[in-house]
């Protein structure tokens, strides 16, 4: 699983969840992609289920990227303890991920099965994402205003 | 290549409150520059901006801008779109000159099966998408497309590969990968392991 090999900090504050993606917001290497459409958390454990969907659709042939990497802390309090005596102890790890962002892309292989391929990763994410295709690659090439 | 006339008013109200309220108008905001004209804010239909950037010259088209009046040779520089939706918020306009060459960014296309690679079992990598070229505005090409369906595994094709329509230059390396065929996983692994293996022996004789 996806994880920082080391961190200046181990423990974070949770942050804000507002706005759209600042960046990674276009398929920059493949030609097909997964794009988020709510905020959330992914847990490095929801990217690596999505992946392994992604690759055994697949089969063989076809090239993946990860656009989105787990670098921030959650920590959790043991069951039945009382409350105080500090911040949790750091479980898992998660990427923030804000609505436009690329989570996948997927390259070499034909529309069809990466749509397959990619419908089956996004079952295993917490949010609501869409499939979406490199301008050029697919039929639309429509610029769109509204 | 003709261009295409795009009607645009001067924009009195600035900032993203106003450019919201415009969008929800139908009207798009946008602004001109270039040439020593000092930056005009415009307003445009989005219909009729999403017309002239839909063309066979794609969004690399010579748009006739007429901004209450005047008329001024311009081509789109930049697209903000909207993260979600892709919608356009705010475009910007470059006046150039017919004889004057400009910079633009066009995109490599693949065309053909690569029945070769894939019968094998490899992979084709598209690694360059789009190609900064130089050519007079009404040079500019849609797209640049190169044919694959002749390529084989291992082979690699550069930037001076591609045919490049008359008075077009490209601004990169040229020799700069675009298309690269892999053999398939298996097979990368098992000459690793093949070349590994003689080193390995070597030490222990």
């Amino acid at each position: 699983m996806l994880m920082p090999r080391k961190v200046k900090h181990r423990k974070q504050h949770r942050g804000r969840l507002t706005g759209a993606a600042k960046g990674g917001q276009t398929v920059d290497f493949g030609d097909y992609g997964i794009q988020a459409l709510e905020p959330g958390w992914i847990t490095a454990r929801q990217i690596e289920a999505a992946r392994i969907a992604m690759t055994r659709y697949v089969r063989r042939g076809g090239k993946v990227w990860i656009r989105v990497f787990p670098d921030k802390p959650v920590t959790e309090k043991p069951a039945e303890t009382r409350m105080g005596s500090g911040k949790g102890n750091p479980e898992r790890w998660v990427a923030v991920v804000r609505p436009g962002r690329i989570l996948f892309e997927l390259a070499g292989v034909d529309e069809q099965l990466a749509r397959g391929a990619m419908e089956r990763a996004i079952q295993k994410l917490p949010i609501k994402a869409r499939f979406v295709v490199r301008p050029g690659v697919g039929s639309e090439s429509e610029v769109q205003v509204q | 290549m003709a261009e295409i006339p795009l009607v645009a008013d001067v924009r009195e109200e600035r900032g993203s409150r106003a450019s919201r309220r415009l969008l929800h108008s139908g009207r798009i905001p946008g602004v001109v520059y270039g040439h020593g004209l000092a930056p005009v804010a415009v307003a445009m239909d989005a219909r009729s901006l999403r017309s002239a950037l839909s063309t066979d010259a794609g969004v690399n088209a010579l748009l006739d801008l007429d901004i209450a009046g005047a008329h001024h040779l311009a081509i789109a520089r930049e697209l903000q779109r909207h993260p979600v939706r892709q919608t356009v918020l705010h475009v910007d306009f470059q006046v150039v000159r017919r004889d004057e060459v400009v910079t633009a960014d066009v995109a490599v296309n693949l065309v053909g099966e690569p029945l070769g690679v894939t019968r094998a079992g490899g992979t084709v990598e598209h690694l360059v998408l789009s190609v900064p070229i130089k050519a007079k505005p009404a040079d500019i090409p849609t797209q640049l497309e190169y044919d694959v369906s002749e390529l084989t595994i291992g082979d690699t094709v550069h930037l001076r590969d591609l045919v490049l329509p008359s008075g077009v230059t490209v601004e990169a390396d040229l020799e700069t990968a675009v298309v690269v065929a892999h053999p398939p996983k298996g097979l990368v692994e098992e000459e690793a392991e093949a070349e590994a293996a003689p080193g390995e022996a070597a030490p222990e004789s």
